[in-house]
């Protein structure tokens, strides 16, 4: 009589084809758990000694020192009347963080960039981005060591926009092309192209005043809002180095 | 270590995706768009594997990707779709990879991926009831995005299916 017994190499325990698949799934799940974070901690070691130079951060310091100073006559005007009217949160020069662009995102659907400073540094959801120029987006999340900006370009990013000249509160709204939409929820207000748009003062997520743009055009038609295209004053397609302004930083 | 390479060239090069995914070189762009980089892996190794690998590898890819992005929309039910078209072609004329055959197919595949995940965007824009601006900049960026991708395939997609053939 012929006994049939299966051979204890056929069983997939044995296989060694078998132990590479289940691998390969609990790294797919730890990649799918961790958020991707242990892919970008990787890049940021891999891409670390390509990062830009000392050459960049003199053009920043330039750039800073204009920016700072239409932001000085800025806040001036805007110390007298706020003196007056509100108690604006206080965002001190130790809440800056000199970040550099460590990924960019900005050819595609995500509209994003990949900082070199993460939860490490204090980092967190919410702060705001500024580069040469001014105001460029806002963090999305945050690894050990990175975080992810989207930009105000954006789809989904919604930011509180004001109207210096006109002394006018508005929603700037993504659209995914270089030139955001600003809403302002009334009709016949007095806008003009080249008006400076900078952060609302009324907005607690963002600090005020930072500059973010120029009224480019003026769409009259809408109803009932007034909706303009703004020419933003930054442009993180070009920019190496931002600054993270830290909003829950001691 | 060749062997190793060799043995699991699939394997690695499907990991570093997403570094490529994050480095995203910015000198291959076309009117401010980029290339779909998942298409360029996916097409070669859907060629050689089959529909039905291949369709579960773009779950795969499209999970990896969607979790790169943390966004509201999904690249998978895009990329599983063209993991099982490549899978179809790649059986039905598996002798004939021409380089206007990768070229065409990744830019029909990059077609398929862009218009579904960007109608699940104008979906979600005309349920909170807000203006479709986006629908201007969409069309421009899958024309680029489709373009640039059916003009780099042919490089990319074949390199990566003369390595992936040479394994098997």
């Amino acid at each position: 009589m012929v006994k049939f017994r299966r051979l204890s190499t056929s069983r997939w325990w044995n296989k060694r084809k078998s132990w590479i698949l289940i691998l390969f799934f609990l790294g797919l799940l730890i990649v799918r758990l961790s958020k991707t974070f242990i892919f970008r901690d990787a890049y940021y070691f891999i891409t670390k000694p390509f990062w830009p130079g000392e050459y960049q951060q003199e053009i920043l310091r330039k750039s800073i020192n204009q920016e700072l100073n239409i932001k000085l006559k800025q806040l001036e005007k805007d110390n007298v009347r706020l003196r007056q009217l509100l108690d604006l949160q206080n965002f001190p020069e130790s809440n800056k963080l000199n970040s550099s662009v460590i990924s960019r995102n900005t050819g595609s659907w995500w509209k994003k960039i990949l900082l070199n400073k993460g939860s490490q540094n204090g980092v967190s959801p919410g702060d705001a981005v500024i580069g040469p120029g001014g105001l460029i987006g806002i963090v999305e999340n945050t690894s050990k060591l990175t975080s992810s900006v989207q930009l105000l370009t954006a789809v989904n990013s919604k930011v509180g926009a004001w109207n210096q000249r006109a002394n006018l509160n508005g929603l700037l709204i993504g659209v995914g092309t270089k030139n955001p939409k600003l809403i302002f929820y009334s009709k016949n207000v007095e806008i003009q192209i080249g008006d400076y748009i900078l952060s609302s003062p009324a907005s607690t997520l963002l600090p005020p005043n930072i500059p973010i743009g120029i009224i480019q055009s003026i769409d009259n038609e809408s109803k009932p809002n007034t909706i303009a295209t703004v020419q933003l004053t930054a442009k993180p397609e070009a920019i190496d180095w931002v600054q993270i302004i830290r909003m829950k930083f001691q | 270590m060749k062997f190793f390479l060799t043995q699991y060239l699939s394997l690695i090069s499907f990991l570093i995706i997403p570094l490529v995914i994050f480095w995203n070189p910015s000198w291959f762009s076309l009117m401010g768009s980029q290339a779909y980089w998942p298409i360029f892996w996916l097409l070669p190794w859907a060629l050689i594997n089959g529909p039905f690998k291949s369709m579960l590898l773009g779950f795969l890819l499209g999970l990896i990707l969607d979790t790169i992005n943390a966004d509201l929309y999904t690249q998978i039910p895009g990329l599983m779709l063209c993991g099982f078209w490549f899978g179809k072609v790649g059986i039905v004329n598996h002798s004939n990879n021409s380089l206007i055959k990768f070229g065409l197919t990744a830019a029909i595949g990059s077609l398929i991926c862009s218009l579904i995940y960007f109608s699940q965007m104008v979906l979600n824009l005309l349920l909170e009831n807000s203006p479709l601006w986006l629908v201007e900049y969409g069309v421009q960026h899958i024309f680029a995005q489709v373009l640039l991708t059916g003009i780099l395939a042919p490089v990319f997609c074949k390199w990566l299916y003369f390595l992936f053939s040479k394994k098997v």
